[in-house]
């Protein structure tokens, strides 16, 4: 066995599989030869999924996780009938397509069966009256946007992870994208889904713009995050492709004045698509070449659609910013944006130095934004190892903001890098809730927040528990995530 | 990234790293002195360690455009894996001689050299380019696969992609060999692919003597291009190949080497230089001649062309699209042909998807092939046109495998050269 070569972090609580002879007997039954694997290379390939520290662990021969077997359906009663097995046997199984998730979403931490979504790629439905698509869930968000782009219209979902990322892992993890100040989260893009429960059973919740039909039982799969069902197609919102686009970008003296800015615009009933507040290390980091720029704050927009609304969006942006100290730098930061904002390079260029690097997104009303933005730079600072702690803002509210931090560091002697980076979150996420802010905008829990969900939701955290273990008794969906604290787990 | 362009892009932290405390300060500039000793493989390899790291660290940002990972569907194939497990066999924490890893070693042949990923990759990678100096050091140590071996094997013992010498069977195609009094303007430089498919070659000679271009063919003393050991890395055998084609191109005086084969063309140019063979004549692909041959008004398409194919979706070859950056040749072509109309799928132009049939993929494992073919071959269908046109006969192959039976009978597909041939 080749596996044993590599060092596996998450080994211990693993599922116990007595007779694996027998799984694989009734996998095949289910999907057919081709369709299911226990084959050391397909197991490997999904041992990880986007999380840093994880990608850190490839360059060092190390696995994260190790499920026990793969699977590859292409229909909802082939994923029933994995479920039913699953409960028969008490095997943890998680949902996986393009495995794009930052906080260990699809890790298999307790081995089990992946049941890997991509299959579930199909297009089915265009309806230009309703404005809305109906796609099935593993398709890739690049895919899909692309192939409505080519119809004439955008869903206007567009996150970072477009290339690599899925439809369900949107849904699963509430996701928003960089165009979401008009567009809306993921929450708001949904018009309807199909999710198969951990029993097996297939619930239907049918696309509607907005319905008053008692408690909204569909909402608590935006965000299960793979623990409570698996989402196998959605109905989305569409739009048009817009009319005109306008670029515009002003730098201010400090974060505070930027805030003033934008947040004064959005108070006007005016969303342009896309706000990015840029504070003054990263307005360094990506607009050095900028004048205008240098030790101050860049905030870069995009407003389209309808071009007489655009004019105005530019006008009312543009006053806003004059107002609040902006000095206008011009068209150029946006289109370097543009240029760059799916040019990710920093997983591939950190781990090879054992820098420990990340992002950690999070959520604040305006009054606390400005003090969980300086609270969290402080307490990093202080962080023996850290190096960095910059931070963008790039979602926007009439009410608040999610602020997204990127950090990076060096364990000190003899901390490990698994305690290093749960230090560097840790303190991220204690900075946040001592200021007041919500531990997640966009990422979700996985493993690296779990431990603070109790902090997050109170008491309700025991009735969200109580509902997943209604829906999943035996704990086989994505075990580990989201409601236990496995984040000590994988120590050396 | 060059070193300039690394330190430029990374010195906005400089700032941050001087106000870090002394003992990280000093642990960054040992992890930066000991990079290599920390994770590169000691003694002499081929592989290209710094580029599959980086790949292996990527999150796939190609991933959705990857031809094999989109037939599939499996992590597996993705090209951020082929290159962990590329590294993992460089650095020997996969051991390439056992048995139990020829899994792992088949991945490094899985690629059908689309260069989709190129397109979209961060730091502008090939992932065969990558995979290829792996297989660099597994022929090295006598590693390469069977199916590898045997594509060696015909090519020593025919001089082609057979297990016969197909250019010996013109005679029964009947297909025309024109021999060299070497003095050739051009010499039109068959691909062992397309002599299986004699009519386009017919209606390429036909074109060629339409123009009034003295050309030859030689079919009697043509070897392969040496492109399928360029693929498989037997770098001595691609240079024999490379050599003798050397001495074909000098004997015919022809200034003008045209191949119907885009791999062909990528071969003889990009991949003898690469060896230390220029063959100092100006190289391309047979459509980018016609389209100067119907610029300069030598060819005049004047006829419609049979109502069956009137109406054509394009596919582009991959080579041409991407590798030769020509998206017109083609266009202009059909463009010219009166009474056609031309459909382009969603997929289309430098965004091409591939038939399938390039690269080692087809031989490590067919049935992948098949499926990236059969996606093709609906996205084409999707256009309403029931004929494909393309200028490749890797992809008219590839394409073939791609429908299905009923398709058989409603599609056709066909060489851009076989539609004009009609019109002149």
């Amino acid at each position: 066995m080749n596996i044993e070569k590599f060092e596996l972090i998450y080994k211990d609580n693993r599922s116990k599989i007595q007779d694996k002879l027998k799984i694989a007997k009734r996998l095949e039954e289910i999907l057919g030869v081709n369709n299911y694997s226990s084959k050391e290379i397909d197991l490997m390939a999904y041992s990880r999924d986007a999380t840093m520290l994880a990608i850190n662990w490839t360059i060092e021969g190390k696995l994260a996780a190790l499920p026990d077997f793969i699977t590859w359906p292409d229909n909802c009663a082939q994923i029933s009938n994995i479920l039913k097995l699953a409960n028969e046997e008490h095997i943890p199984v998680i949902p996986y397509a393009e495995g794009s998730s930052v906080v260990g979403g699809s890790i298999p931490i307790n081995g089990g069966i992946i049941i890997d979504m991509k299959k579930f790629n199909k297009i089915l439905n265009i309806n230009d009256e309703n404005l809305s698509v109906t796609v099935q869930a593993g398709i890739n968000g690049m895919n899909l946007e692309r192939y409505l782009n080519a119809k004439g219209y955008t869903s206007g979902h567009i996150p970072q992870s477009l290339y690599i990322s899925s439809l369900g892992g949107w849904i699963s993890h509430k996701a928003a994208g960089q165009f979401s100040t008009k567009y809306g989260k993921i929450e708001d893009i949904v018009l309807g889904f199909e999710v198969i429960l951990p029993n097996g059973e297939l619930l239907d919740f049918k696309a509607i713009p907005r319905n008053s039909t008692g408690p909204q039982f569909d909402k608590l799969f935006i965000g299960g995050e793979g623990t409570l069902g698996i989402i196998t197609q959605a109905t989305l919102k569409i739009w048009p492709k817009p009319e005109k686009r306008s670029s515009i970008s002003y730098s201010f003296p400090t974060i505070e004045d930027s805030f003033s800015a934008t947040r004064s615009i959005l108070r006007e009933y005016i969303f342009p698509a896309v706000i990015r507040i840029y504070d003054e290390f990263e307005t360094d980091r990506h607009f050095e070449h900028v004048k205008n720029a240098k030790g101050r704050v860049m905030v870069v927009f995009v407003c389209e659609g309808n071009g007489k609304l655009v004019d105005l969006e530019e006008e009312i942006t543009r006053k806003k910013c004059e107002e609040n100290n902006g000095m206008d730098c011009g068209e150029q930061p946006v289109e370097h944006w543009f240029e760059t904002r799916f040019r990710v390079t920093e997983t591939s260029s950190m781990p090879p130095y054992k820098i420990i690097f990340d992002t950690i997104e999070v959520a604040s009303l305006w009054d606390k934004a400005a003090n969980i933005y300086h609270t969290v730079l402080k307490y990093m600072n202080d962080l023996k190892g850290v190096l960095m702690i910059t931070a963008h803002i790039s979602h926007f509210y009439p009410n608040g903001v999610g602020i997204y931090f990127t950090w990076g560091g060096i364990p000190p002697k003899g901390t490990s890098e698994l305690k290093f980076y749960q230090e560097g979150w840790d303190t991220v996420i204690k900075a946040v809730v001592d200021a007041g802010g919500s531990i997640a905008h966009h990422h979700g829990i996985g493993i690296n927040r779990s431990h603070w969900m109790e902090k997050e939701w109170g008491t309700s955290m025991k009735y969200l528990s109580e509902i997943k273990n209604l829906l999943d008794p035996n704990n086989i969906l994505n075990p580990g995530k989201v409601y236990t604290n496995v984040w000590k787990r994988g120590e050396e | 990234m060059g070193v300039f362009e690394t330190l430029n892009k990374y010195k906005w932290m400089i700032p941050l790293i001087n106000k870090a405390d002394r003992e990280t300060k000093s642990t960054l500039m040992k992890n930066f002195r000991k990079k290599k000793d920390n994770f590169y493989p000691e003694g002499e390899y081929k592989a290209n360690v710094d580029d599959l790291i980086k790949c292996m660290l990527c999150p796939n940002m190609c991933r959705f455009d990857c031809g094999t990972l989109q037939a599939t569907h499996t992590e597996t194939m993705s090209p951020a894996y082929k290159a962990r497990i590329g590294y993992y066999i460089t650095i020997g924490k996969l051991d390439p001689t056992k048995e139990e890893n020829k899994d792992f070693v088949d991945l490094m042949y899985k690629c059908s050299n689309e260069e989709n990923c190129k397109v979209w990759c961060p730091f502008g990678f090939s992932v065969v380019s990558l995979l290829e100096t792996v297989r660099d050091d597994l022929n090295d140590k006598d590693l390469m696969p069977e199916y590898c071996k045997e594509q060696i094997e015909k090519l020593k013992k025919t001089n082609t992609i057979e297990d016969y010498n197909i250019y010996k069977t013109y005679k029964e195609k009947g297909v025309e060999n024109i021999e060299t009094d070497g003095n050739d303007e051009v010499f039109y430089f068959i691909g062992c692919e397309m002599m299986k498919f004699p009519e386009v070659v017919k209606a390429n000679i036909a074109i060629l003597k339409k123009a009034g271009i003295k050309f030859s063919t030689n079919l009697e003393k043509r070897v392969c291009c040496g492109g399928p050991a360029f693929n498989i890395r037997d770098l001595n055998v691609a240079k024999g190949f490379a050599e003798k084609n050397e001495e074909l191109f000098k004997s015919s005086g022809a200034s003008i080497i045209l191949s119907d084969c885009p791999g062909c063309v990528l071969t003889l140019t990009k991949r003898y230089d690469s060896i230390g063979i220029n063959i100092d004549r100006k190289i391309i692909h047979i459509t980018q001649f016609i389209k100067e041959l119907i610029d300069k008004g030598k060819l005049k398409p004047k006829d419609e062309i049979p109502n069956d194919l009137k109406v054509v979706a394009i596919h582009d070859p991959c080579l041409i699209a991407r590798n030769l950056n020509d998206i017109t040749s083609i266009r202009a072509i059909l463009e010219s042909i009166p009474g056609l109309e031309i459909k382009e799928p969603m997929y289309t132009k430098e965004y091409v998807h591939c038939c399938g049939w390039s690269g080692t993929a087809h031989w490590a494992d067919k049935d992948i092939s098949i499926k990236e073919a059969t996606i093709r071959v609906n996205e084409l269908k999707e256009t309403s046109a029931h004929v494909f046109v393309s200028a490749c006969p890797l992809c008219e192959l590839g394409l073939n495998y791609g429908l299905s039976k009923e398709d058989k009978e409603k599609i056709k597909i066909k060489d851009i050269s076989e539609l004009l041939i009609k019109s002149l």
